[in-house]
């Protein structure tokens, strides 16, 4: 008899049972396929953004991005469906597109120089789960930026090394950024990207992200690591500016946005010299007195914002700034969106300073991924094989049923369980973390294997159950901090596939030592404390 | 005397002796890895992910056969990264871009020349990129930073589990060794190294020290039975283990299709049969020197 009440009231199962539950529900897996096409961009300006359809916001989950369901009545079902149903459309009609939130109505343009109408959407099939795919695994945007001018290797070095970091503070990890010249020797960069919409790409990496504050004509402080030594990017000092808020302009709304910069002393000390030279003039309400000229910032020889300087900075060497700035839309929310993604683009500028050489995009299209379309399918498959071979190996050590089954489950239960973390922290699954997987389930192997010889075989003294299962906990847990131990500086370690491999790893090798393993445990000694 | 008499009797009493095996290992590891170095400049050979390589990019699918194009390209170029892949402008494929590691120029002539016996490259057009590594020249000056502040740490965590100094250093070595070997036996094959194959040589220092911490707790912490008992049982444990890992990573190697998995599979498969060495002579013979000049029995 089996003992199963006994089983499912220890604690440890509990909370492994639970964890498992929270992962399963993060995944969300839809077994059977997911119908209709998933928004990836919408183009400024066309029939889709005048409709009033948005990009989705890059934090949203796959399961939650906008989806199409149905082009002027006929059901999408997947993405040939879509394009069968907005190919042949002419200019000036009305195309009623119905989405999983609402329904548009969009007026067609005239046609573009193929002779064809582009609605202004990039759609792919609806995802079948809320983990995002990486590079490898999904594809992405493959973008070729030629430099305007003929630029020295040094240049180019510095051009791609300033591309990365400036992906990489706009949160996106999973890209590759490469120089790259053709046959006739022309320099190119070649950037390669996962789960990002075009739109966003060309914003960030054709600007060359000039940043200048001046007050009259002399620069207080340029862009990047010399002048400014720290920027601010959490909830308390950055975000929509509370003084300023959100308010009807002209046309729809307008959002003003902050954050906080320090400065070096360098630049602190030069605007301590410029602010001298001004007089205090009063401001509109008499309490309020402001310097005679105003801090302005540049971005790429445009104007961003002008900054009133309060009276009391005149001649001071203060190393804290404010920066500000604006955004708009056509309504409120969009409005707000766009500030924010403003705020953004300028903070990853002021962190990572502008570029030695102004980039066109030359060419920009989406590329399949290069480990296939069929690598999913397959590494499914080996993975079952993978467990029967598992299993075979450890049934044919202990022979005992009870000992196998519960073997496998646990480490099917890791899987899920990193799984699980991964949709809930939307980190994208690459080669890496498929590395890291591997590792997690090779570990959680042994462990396993540990666990069941401790308490199988145990101290022949120590028939205590406790002693059995604390020496076999002993020995996981020093090989747990060891390999923690050494994936922590491989974090630290600059290159993107590094750190993902390192944080795939510690997380699920914590999970399993901590939740899955110690479960196992519990089970073992109760289906094997009899015997 | 049984062979498996003999063979324990050996390994019980001529244990300093056969320790010569994972020392010559390593030193012939070493020597191999040196000789690359010297003839190649490299203590590996690079991929086209870690080393760069050229794209040739031809604007139309018309005609052409992606999976024929690819077999055909690598049984043509058989020492050289070659994968094809199809590019798509807004939803639908426009064009395959085909990545290799050749960055000689007239290489790629030839190569384009091959490109062009299956594919009318006059008329559709093509375009060529050579482009350096994707992972940059300061990716492995970054990455053998970390690994030496990695074995320092895991060095540092081993030393407060356990709190004695040889037994640490011999897991420490063990490790070492164990990337070492597997390095200059994954040179041996002559395969090329991908950024999979980094994330794999990363996964066997985690991987290799497990058995190592399974056998020196049982060395050093248990009580009953004979040190020569415990690392019996451990052997017992620690081989379950590495059979199992062997055997997943032969499915693997079998039905997955991707080559980048398959270069992790083969790292690890080549660094679990060091592994065995590795733990059952080296660190074995280590703690019992160690052992013996605390004066333990050991039988």
């Amino acid at each position: 008899m089996i003992p199963w009440k006994k089983i499912f009231t220890a604690w440890r199962v509990i909370l492994l049972l639970t964890f498992v539950l929270f992962a399963i529900v993060a995944v969300q897996p839809h077994l059977w396929g997911n119908d209709g096409v998933a928004i990836r961009s919408v183009s400024t300006n066309s029939s889709a953004s005048i409709a009033g359809m948005q990009s989705p916001a890059a934090k949203l989950t796959p399961l939650a991005k906008e989806k199409i369901i149905s082009v002027n009545g006929a059901e999408i079902k997947s993405i040939n469906d879509f394009y069968a149903q907005t190919e042949g459309l002419g200019p000036n009609r009305t195309v009623r597109i119905q989405t999983d939130k609402k329904d548009y109505n969009l007026i067609t343009k005239e046609v573009d120089f193929n002779g064809k109408v582009d609605l202004g959407l990039k759609v792919y099939d609806a995802p079948t789960s809320n983990l995002r795919k990486g590079l490898e695994l999904e594809g992405g945007t493959r973008v070729l930026l030629k430099p305007t001018e003929v630029v020295s290797q040094e240049d180019l070095d510095s051009t791609v090394d300033t591309l990365k970091e400036r992906l990489n503070v706009y949160g996106l990890s999973d890209v590759t950024v490469r120089a790259a010249s053709d046959l006739e020797g022309e320099d190119y960069i070649l950037i390669e990207i996962a789960g990002v919409t075009e739109e966003e790409v060309k914003e960030l990496l054709s600007k060359q992200g000039k940043f200048e504050a001046k007050i009259g004509n002399e620069t207080v402080f340029f862009g990047g690591k010399k002048d400014i030594t720290y920027v601010c990017r959490s909830a308390q000092c950055s975000g929509i500016d509370p003084n300023r808020g959100c308010f009807q302009a002209q046309e729809g709304y307008a959002c003003g946005f902050f954050f906080s910069i320090s400065l070096s002393q360098d630049a602190a000390n030069r605007q301590a010299a410029l602010t001298n030279k001004l007089s205090i003039v009063s401001g509109e309400s008499s309490q309020e007195s402001y310097l005679s000229d105003d801090l302005v910032l540049f971005l790429d020889d445009k104007e961003v914002d002008r900054l009133k300087i309060g009276a009391e900075l005149k001649g001071r060497a203060s190393t804290e700034i404010q920066i500000s700035g604006a955004g708009s839309g056509i309504n409120q929310q969009q409005a707000m969106a766009t500030t924010l993604q403003n705020m953004k683009r300028l903070q990853t500028i002021l962190i990572t300073g502008s570029l030695p050489v102004k980039l066109e995009v030359v060419k920009m299209d989406t590329i399949s991924p290069s480990l296939g379309k069929e690598f999913l399918n397959n590494i499914l498959m080996v993975g079952l094989f993978a467990l029967i071979a598992v299993s075979a190996v450890v049934g044919i050590r202990y022979r005992k049923p009870r000992v196998v089954i519960p073997l496998v489950l646990t480490i099917i239960s890791e899987i899920i369980l990193v799984l699980g973390f991964a949709a809930l922290v939307g980190w994208n699954l690459d080669l890496a973390a498929i590395a890291g997987i591997l590792i997690v389930i090779g570990t959680a192997v042994d462990h396993l294997v540990v666990i069941t010889d401790e308490t199988v075989r145990g101290e022949v003294e120590a028939t205590d159950w406790k002693v059995r299962i604390k020496n076999a906990l002993f020995i996981i847990m020093g090989a747990y901090l060891t390999a923690v131990a050494s994936m922590i500086p491989l974090w630290f370690a600059g290159a993107g596939m590094l750190k993902g491999f390192a944080f795939t790893t510690i997380v699920g090798i914590s999970f399993g030592v901590l939740i899955a393993r110690p479960a196992y445990a519990v089970v073992a000694e109760i289906l094997l404390k009899k015997e | 005397m049984s062979f498996k008499d003999k063979v324990k009797h050996v390994y019980e009493t001529k244990y300093k002796l056969i320790m010569i095996f994972p020392i010559i290992l390593l030193v012939l590891a070493l020597l191999q890895i040196g000789i690359q170095t010297y003839t190649t400049g490299d203590f590996l050979h690079r991929g086209v992910s870690l080393k760069g390589g050229s794209t040739i990019t031809i604007n139309t699918i018309q005609g052409i056969d992606i999976n024929g194009l690819e077999s055909f390209l690598k049984e043509k170029f058989p020492t050289d990264d070659v994968s094809v892949r199809t590019l798509s402008v807004s939803g639908k494929v426009s064009g395959i871009a085909i990545d290799s590691d050749i960055q000689d120029k007239t290489q790629i002539e030839s190569f384009v020349d091959a490109v062009g016996q299956k594919v009318d490259l006059k008329n559709t057009g093509y375009g060529v990129e050579v482009m350096g590594a994707a992972l940059g020249a300061s990716f492995f000056r970054q990455a053998g930073i970390a690994l030496l502040v990695s074995f320092i740490l895991m060095g540092l965590v081993v030393l407060v589990y356990f709190r004695v100094w040889i037994p640490s250093l011999a897991v420490i070595a063990c490790a070492f060794s164990d990337i070492t070997v597997t390095m200059a036996v994954f040179n041996l094959t002559g395969m090329k190294l991908s950024t999979a194959g980094v994330a794999a040589f990363l996964m066997l220092i985690g991987y290799s020290i497990d058995t190592d911490i399974l056998l020196t707790s049982r060395v050093l912490h248990r009580k009953e039975g004979s040190v020569m008992s415990r690392i019996y049982s451990s052997i017992s444990t620690g081989m379950t283990m590495t059979i199992t890992t062997i055997c997943v990573v032969l499915v693997g190697l079998i039905f997955v299709q991707s080559e980048t998995i398959r270069q992790i599979m083969l790292i690890v498969l080549i660094g679990m049969f060091t592994d065995m060495i590795m733990t059952w002579i080296q660190n074995v013979a280590i703690l019992r020197l160690y052992l013996e000049k605390k004066n333990v029995n050991v039988k």
